[in-house]
């Protein structure tokens, strides 16, 4: 009965009932939405511990969800307190706008996150990406990167199709999965991370 | 499978993902075609306020734009109660009903008005918090009966799922649905637009009717 899955579904269930009781306590808009971030983890820990396959898969769409859903928030928290976005381009820092180390540390980062590949792999690459518009500024036409995450999307969607389809082409399928998703998380990063309104066309 | 959707009609395959249409899902389905089909091609209305103490009255007008994009995220959530409702997988259904909760917090979002903008950050507060229970009801069952399908749920060869996990389900669907209470809380079916708000209120419907069927079936 006491076995290692309840334990751990107790703990989790009680610290989901002390952030619970937390959120009700708080008053701060702000601090709310902080709060339903640590509901998140909470969530992500209790399909963890299924620990199977299918619960790895399940990770990645309630990891997306809650992504959409701060993401959707944090735009409707801004607009409603009426913040403005401040117009930095860049950092504005010496030391990192004149030496070569955002260079090397963002391809170091790429270079590692398409050795790994899929989504991990996208997520350094974008990372990477990320790092580099900051410090060097940027005037690239997002309309391209926009495109291309589109394009890998269909390359992804495609492999999931062989997949159930034309099992025997497993491997192209799997390739063309990796690749897309890969392409797919850098570019969405890239974009969040760098999209500002009005500053690119 | 006799269940309390009545005879199995037709399966559809997608790999080990199910998709079954017994007469229950089949009805919910048309309904929210119909009405998706409504949306699209309904002229939203205009609101008109009055002020009071004087004889003046403003009409409340839209860019062509913010409508295209009201209506987009109206079919949104119309494709995807017509997913929750048609669905034979435990933890789709629960990924539409989050779908559901995201777009309805969008179709609020999009009314420029400061009270609105309110509620539909509270809203989103309830969205946001009900994953929790929605997710976690799903993942319970998994673990403890070992499958997701609702079709092998059903047929009572599987640990029964426990009654814990269909009150998270049923907490968690409560919380997604919880659209029609604040648009009725912020008077937003007078709004203009209103024609395609008619489809928070249906969505909500149609998951809480799903989500019934679901929890007695499983």
């Amino acid at each position: 009965m006491w076995d290692s899955f309840s334990l751990g579904l107790l703990l989790v269930f009680f610290s989901a009932l002390i952030t619970f009781i937390a959120l009700i306590r708080e008053k701060d808009d702000l601090h709310k939405l902080l709060l339903l971030l640590l509901l998140q983890i909470l969530l992500i820990g209790i399909i963890a511990l299924i620990g199977t396959d299918l619960a790895e898969a399940m990770v990645l769409a309630v990891l997306l969800v809650g992504i959409a859903e701060i993401i959707a928030l944090t735009q409707i928290f801004v607009n409603k307190e009426g913040i403005t976005c401040k117009r930095v381009r860049s950092l504005d820092i010496e030391v990192i706008t004149l030496g070569k180390a955002p260079v090397i540390l963002s391809v170091l980062l790429i270079c590692y996150g398409i050795v790994l590949s899929g989504l991990a792999g996208g997520i350094i690459a974008g990372l990477g990406i990320v790092f580099f518009f900051m410090c060097n500024g940027y005037r690239e036409p997002f309309a391209i990167i926009e495109i291309a995450a589109g394009l890998s999307f269909a390359i992804w969607i495609i492999s999931f199709l062989v997949f159930m389809f034309l099992p025997q082409y497993w491997l192209f399928a799997l390739m063309g999965a990796a690749t897309g998703i890969l392409f797919q998380v850098l570019a969405k990063l890239a974009l969040a991370g760098t999209m500002w309104e009005g500053y690119h066309e | 499978m006799s269940s309390l959707g009545g005879l199995s009609l037709y399966n559809l395959g997608f790999g080990d993902e199910i998709i079954y249409f017994t007469p229950f899902t089949i009805s919910l389905f048309i309904i929210a075609l119909i009405f998706t089909i409504f949306v699209v091609i309904s002229k939203p209305g205009r609101q008109i306020v009055i002020s009071s103490g004087k004889d003046a009255s403003v009409t409340k007008d839209f860019s062509d734009s913010e409508l295209r994009f009201h209506r987009f995220l109206a079919i949104g959530c119309g494709l995807a109660s017509i997913g929750a409702a048609v669905t034979g997988d435990l933890f789709n259904f629960s990924l539409f009903c989050a779908l559901v909760g995201i777009i309805n917090v969008g179709t609020f979002a999009i009314i420029k008005e400061q009270h609105v903008k309110d509620a539909s950050f509270q809203y989103g507060l309830v969205v946001f918090a009900a994953t929790l229970p929605l997710f976690a009801g799903a993942a319970v069952a998994l673990a403890v009966s070992g499958s997701l399908s609702i079709l092998e749920l059903s047929k009572s060869v599987l640990t029964p799922v426990p009654v814990i996990a269909k009150l998270l389900l049923l907490l968690g669907v409560a919380g997604e649905g919880m659209a029609p209470f604040y648009a009725a809380k912020t008077d937003l079916f007078r709004s203009g637009g209103s024609s395609y708000l008619l489809i928070c209120s249906l969505s909500s419907f149609l998951i809480f009717i799903r989500a019934i069927e679901i929890i007695l079936v499983i």
